[in-house]
């Protein structure tokens, strides 16, 4: 064309530089060496500064059963992630209610004493209450806002699903009260067993076995039964699998009712671990675990479980770790700062996480 | 004549599958030049990996003399490289000068600054972008001009979107432009049309052409040299006549017509 | 004949379900106090109202059946919506029943919002078994009304709803609408009753006619000039209109402090600094096309460095301090350094997660922002921000001897800055920039290869973004005086979101009009403030499904999802058809 001359076709020096490569490996150098610097300088605080070694065996099996709760959380995300591909944000609303929906029963069995007599039988009916309420909010989250935006782009389901996160928290609040109510615990669960010679909280420990259970329980479903294959096939593409005469509407429900199931204990157990629930205690559990899906390779089930036990362990030792040898008072503050910053950098440099299938960094 | 395009040992994965498999190729500056292969012969993965949409796993791209392996696919674009997509890809939503408009991005340089105090620079420099555009929507004669200019893009016939799409590449002034199947859909008359604006291409604006085709009377009508790939490799090259001789390339089109 | 009304009965079950859950969640309780027309219409009862009269006109729908649209007669549409209605109401009075057999007292620790004053409302006053008779009697003949309402031809129903709609407006306006009219020296007392506060019977009837009268007159316009030939020219050309329009809302603007008093002008210039906000979210997300879940960082980044730089103080225990890090500028060089900040940590902040896709990015931007959060309430911070406390005595922005923080003052500063904000973000849309932006939105990629330099166009959209929302948090910190991290919680963005997402992303019109509703309203209606942010959650997931392109759709944004309709009504149809097909097999079953 006649501009031909005065067109520029070059490009300058600077242009040429591979921008995002540089800036993404003075990140890691920094990180690596902050991590390195913050660890260092903690442990070799002097004696009487430092924390004792049963002190860090305590923050790490802290981290393992909050660990667990995670996995469970982040198994929601991750199965509906699989199918759907959507970040069900109103999740930790669905983990929020399973908590909710067992305390009013926690609550007159602790009176009634039946809490107390029956321990076992009554945490696991707990269980079972929280299971069915999450069930049924997630059953009828995915029935009335995810359903009518099937094949709407990608951002249109992730902002219904704020929106419904906001409503759920508040129609909670609603209908019983703004205030953080304590959740009682039977009386056997006070104080700590030895196992392998270490003492552990008791609650820890039926987090941890009833957490284990779960997980085991969803992968033979998962692998085993029919179900589970209809499942796995309407996640790699669900439009083969409904020509394959998998009715995909029924799959993408029962995954929402397994999430739900699992927030649903993770619910119980997360209010026997810290003792209180609230409206609003859905969402940095939730995010936590979605981070923890996204670190252990967001549509991977292992992934979800690994993830969930490292951010467990990162966030309860990580602070301490980190922060008490370069003097920041209350380090525990700043745990969730842990999570996200583990989030972003996840992200940046492996978005398909530990165990994923890469399929996050297509295109 | 100067080589414009140099593709040298390019290899291209995708997990185990070689896509691209140490192809090498080169286009003279001036020249059109028509890509045929069978389907999944690697074509359109060549053109990804010249404008920059996949990184090379091994081998060079030289344009012009010089590497742009390793830029993205804006700057390949600034330094003269336009393509179109194999299937269409336009900006649905935006009125079809709007299009075209995108396509002067790159020759332009206003800001914020500019968007929002107007300098007469700023107002100077859209003209000359809306000026652009037209001329490279009039390059397909009245197909694109008058009232379809403030219409959505969505709303053009296929034909139509193709050519919106080739005078968006046109509008960003290029030197070699890399047309993926253009014809495809398109019904005999309009194949015709595009085989004779292909030719224009060169003639009238002085560009260097690359094309895949499948349409072997667009390839005989417009072609200086054929190159015909398979497997991720050129297996023939030369004219028209020569490769369309060639019994390997024979053999790469009946030998898989027989199996399917 | 079962099956004919089954639409019904589901609809029914539906609304008695919505019923239940606006009495339950507190509601129609809390509504109850406010009296809108005479004395017997009250907000409670219009809530009450509505749940039978929307379940049959949504039982009464025009279906799809074998392809072609078809719309219920008269006759059935009454069966079924008065079907509907008397539902709702019996699923009111079994929630009644159950209320009575167990007893309020003992409900009421589990669901709090059960209260005497609650069966006072359901009841009408009148004992348990005339309430649960008029609930089902009303509801049906409601449901009934609501049935014919559907069936009622579109150009006739339009205008009457806009007339209602604008009779209860200005009847929620109680508050606000008489004092305009005091100010004006306009004779109130035939619209407004002393008694009530609210419309008087006349007042309503006389506004109800006008405003149907108007609403037919200007949509029947609206709707011949639709069917003539689309004019030519560019939107920006066909401007003349707009200027007109704008230069009056900027004029009413102005003017509003005078007529509305200091209530008006202090909730509108709360508004006024969402605005800003909303306006940099506008361009990130509406205009580039990222979603931001923290925008509120960047009110927050506002708010803290504008209180920083000129010389706010901290509060400890041992009285103000001044924080470890600050300066005494004057507050209009700092608001230009705000401005710089905002873009800088926008675009610092942004450049290393560009890559990522969508919905990754804007979990990340959501992350960012509760690191900044909690790091502005940590106590390693404290000493610069205050820690939970935060910090005190921010400027008054004064100048030429002005002080900024008297509501109405306050509301004349913001509004500067909107406006500017406005004209910014218009200049914006139609620019080389905007182009670039537009192209981006619609297909990365494709952008890219056409010459867009993505990344950076995202950067610059975080930047300028950041700058508009940081320059709302200093702002926000004029207003109020005082910085504290509690006001810059996720929910923050989150109003934020909803604000642009109900008004129209991209669409600055409808962005300002997002934020009269969303915000201005909740704070001019009385008792909204307790439900606001179950509202703002309910409009996210309902505009999404209902109506994805906003309140006042941006004019590129319409074609794109007029398309996006379109495929949406294809996928209810493929539903519709779907549950007719089943209902069809179980009727089957059901006889042999």
């Amino acid at each position: 064309m006649s501009e031909e001359a005065t067109t520029v076709r070059r490009l300058g020096r600077v242009e040429r530089l591979p921008t995002r490569r540089i800036v993404l490996t003075a990140l890691s150098l920094g990180v690596g060496a902050a991590v390195a610097y913050g660890s260092y300088r903690t442990l070799t605080l002097p004696a009487g500064a430092r924390y004792s070694g049963s002190a860090w065996r305590d923050f790490l099996v802290l981290g393992i059963a909050q660990g667990a709760v995670y996995a469970l959380i982040a198994l929601g995300y991750t199965l509906v992630y699989g199918i759907l591909r959507m970040i069900n944000f109103a999740h930790g609303e669905v983990f929020m209610a399973g908590a909710f929906g067992s305390f009013f029963f926690a609550d007159a069995w602790k009176e009634s004493g039946f809490l107390d007599r029956r321990p076992l039988l009554a945490v696991l009916l707990l269980v079972l209450i929280a299971m069915a309420v999450s069930v049924t909010v997630a059953v009828l989250l995915e029935r009335i806002a995810y359903r009518p935006l099937r094949g709407a782009p990608r951002l249109v389901p992730l902002i219904t699903a704020i929106g419904a996160s906001l409503f759920l928290q508040n129609t909670f609040r609603g209908l019983f009260g703004a205030q953080t109510r304590g959740y009682p615990k039977p009386r056997v669960l006070e104080g700590t067993w030895s196992i392998l010679g270490i003492p552990v909280q008791r609650v820890q420990v039926i987090v941890l076995v009833v957490a284990g259970v779960a997980l085991i329980a969803l992968t033979l479903v998962v692998a085993r039964t029919k179900t589970g294959k209809a499942m796995r096939a309407a996640a790699q593409d669900q439009e083969i699998a409904s020509l394959m005469g998998i009715d995909v509407d029924r799959v993408i429900v029962t995954t929402f009712v397994v999430g739900g199931m699992l927030a649903g204990i993770a619910g119980v157990l997360f209010a026997l671990t810290f003792g209180n629930i609230s409206y609003f205690m859905g969402f940095a559990p939730g995010i936590t675990a979605f981070t923890a899906a996204v670190l252990g390779g967001i549509g991977s089930i292992a992934g979800a479980a690994v993830g969930g036990l490292i951010i467990g362990v990162l966030q309860s030792v990580g602070p301490a770790l980190l922060l008490t040898g370069i003097h920041v008072p209350s380090p525990f503050q700043l745990k969730d700062v842990v999570t996200f910053l583990i989030l972003i950098l996840v992200l940046l440099f492996r978005p398909g996480g530990i165990l994923g299938t890469g399929e996050a960094e297509k295109v | 004549m100067s080589r414009l395009l140099e593709v040298s040992g390019v290899v291209k994965r995708f997990g185990g599958l070689a896509a691209l498999d140490g192809l090498e190729l080169h286009v003279e500056e001036g020249e059109i030049v028509s890509v045929i292969g069978p389907n999944g012969a690697g074509k359109s993965t060549l053109f990804n990996v010249v404008t920059g949409l996949y990184p090379p796993d091994e081998g060079d791209v030289r344009f012009d003399g010089r590497s742009i392996v390793g830029l993205r696919p804006h700057q390949i674009t600034k330094l003269g490289i336009a393509r179109t997509f194999q299937t269409v890809h336009l900006f649905a939503n935006m009125t079809v000068l709007e299009n075209a408009m995108v396509g002067q991005h790159c020759r332009t340089r206003s800001g914020v600054f500019g968007a929002i105090v107007r300098p007469p620079s700023t107002r100077r420099e859209e003209e000359r972008i809306r000026e652009v555009a037209r001329r490279s929507l009039a390059f397909f004669g009245p197909r694109l001009a008058g009232y379809r200019q403030e219409q959505p893009a969505f709303v053009l016939s296929y034909a139509n979107r193709r050519r919106l799409e080739i005078a968006r590449a046109l509008a960003t002034e290029p030197r070699l432009i890399l047309l993926d199947e253009p014809t495809a859909g398109m019904n005999p008359r309009e194949t015709l049309e595009m085989r004779d604006h292909i030719v224009r291409m060169r003639d009238e604006l002085g560009l260097t052409v690359v094309v895949i085709e499948h349409d072997m009377r667009v390839v005989k009508g417009v072609s200086d040299r054929v190159i015909a790939c398979d497997y991720g490799r050129v297996i023939a090259q030369g004219t028209y006549e020569a490769v369309a001789h060639d019994p390997q390339v024979i053999e790469a089109y009946l030998g898989r017509r027989a199996v399917g | 004949m079962r099956g004919a009304l089954r639409p019904g009965a589901r609809a029914g079950l539906v609304g008695g379900a919505v019923l239940v859950y606006l009495a339950l969640v507190g509601m129609l309780v809390k509504f109850e106090e406010l009296r809108l027309v005479g004395s017997q219409v009250t907000r409670g009862r219009l809530l009450l109202v509505l749940p039978p009269f929307a379940a049959s006109f949504f039982a009464v729908r025009p279906r799809v059946i074998g392809g072609r649209v078809e719309q219920p007669g008269p006759g059935v549409a009454l069966a079924l919506g008065a079907v509907a209605g008397a539902l709702v109401g019996a699923v009111g009075s079994v929630g009644l029943a159950l209320v009575e057999a167990i007893g309020v007292e003992r409900i009421r620790p589990v669901f709090v919002a059960v209260s005497p004053a609650l069966v006072e409302t359901l009841t009408f006053g009148r004992g348990a078994a005339a309430g649960a008779a008029i609930l089902v009697v009303g509801g049906a003949a409601l449901g009934a009304a609501g049935g014919i309402w559907r069936a009622i031809r579109h150009g006739l129903r339009r205008p009457v709803e806009v007339g209602l709609l604008t009779v209860v407006t200005l009847a929620m306006l109680q508050r606000i609408v008489p004092f305009m009219l005091d100010e004006l020296r306009l004779e109130r007392d035939w619209l407004y009753s002393r008694a009530t506060r609210g419309l008087t019977w006349t007042g309503a009837v006389v506004v109800l006619v006008v405003a149907t009268a108007a609403a037919a007159y200007v949509l029947d316009r609206r709707e011949r000039r639709a069917l003539a030939p689309a004019a030519e020219g560019r939107p920006e050309v066909r401007g003349w209109r707009r200027t007109a329009l704008v230069t009056i809302a900027v004029v009413l603007a102005a003017a509003l402090p005078q007529l509305a008093g200091s209530i008006v002008s202090e909730i509108m210039g709360t508004v006024g600094v969402f605005l800003l906000l909303a306006l940099g979210l506008n361009i990130v997300t509406g205009y580039a096309g990222m979603l931001h879940l923290g925008f509120s960082a960047f009110f927050l980044i506002g708010a803290y460095a504008v209180a920083l730089l000129t010389g706010a103080n901290l509060v400890t225990a041992f009285g103000l301090v001044a924080p470890r890090f600050s300066a005494d500028l004057n507050f209009y060089l700092a608001l230009v350094l705000v401005v710089a900040i905002g873009a800088a940590v926008g675009a610092l902040v942004a450049a290393p997660v560009l890559r990522l896709r969508g919905d990754y990015l804007a979990i990340v931007t959501l992350a960012f922002a509760q690191i900044a959060v909690i790091l502005a309430t940590s106590s390693w911070l404290q000493p610069i921000t205050g820690g939970p406390q935060g910090l005190r005595d921010v400027t008054k922005a004064p100048l030429l001897g002005l002080e900024f923080r008297s509501a109405e003052r306050f509301y004349y500063l913001v509004l500067a800055f909107c406006v500017l904000a406005v004209f910014v973000s218009w200049r914006l849309a139609w620019s080389r920039v905007g182009r670039a932006w537009n192209a981006m939105r619609e297909d990365e990629q494709v952008a890219d290869a056409m010459g867009v330099p993505t990344g950076r166009y995202k950067m610059l959209g975080f930047a300028i973004g950041g700058a508009i929302g940081a320059l709302g948090g200093a702002l926000f910190a004029v207003k109020v005086g005082t910085v504290q991290p509690g006001s810059f919680e996720i929910i923050q963005s989150i109003t934020v979101l909803a604000v642009v997402i109900l008004g129209g992303l991209g669409s600055v019109p409808g962005v300002v009009l997002g934020a009269l509703v969303l915000l201005a309203l909740p704070g001019l209606l009385s008792q909204l403030e307790e439900f606001r942010f179950l509202i703002y959650g309910a409009v996210l997931v309902a505009i999404m499904i209902l109506r994805p392109q906003g309140l006042i759709p941006n004019v590129r944004r319409m074609r794109e999802l007029r398309e996006e309709e379109r495929t949406q009504d294809a996928w209810q149809q493929i539903f519709a058809a779907r549950q007719e097909r089943e209902a069809a097999e179980e009727a089957a079953e059901a006889a042999p």
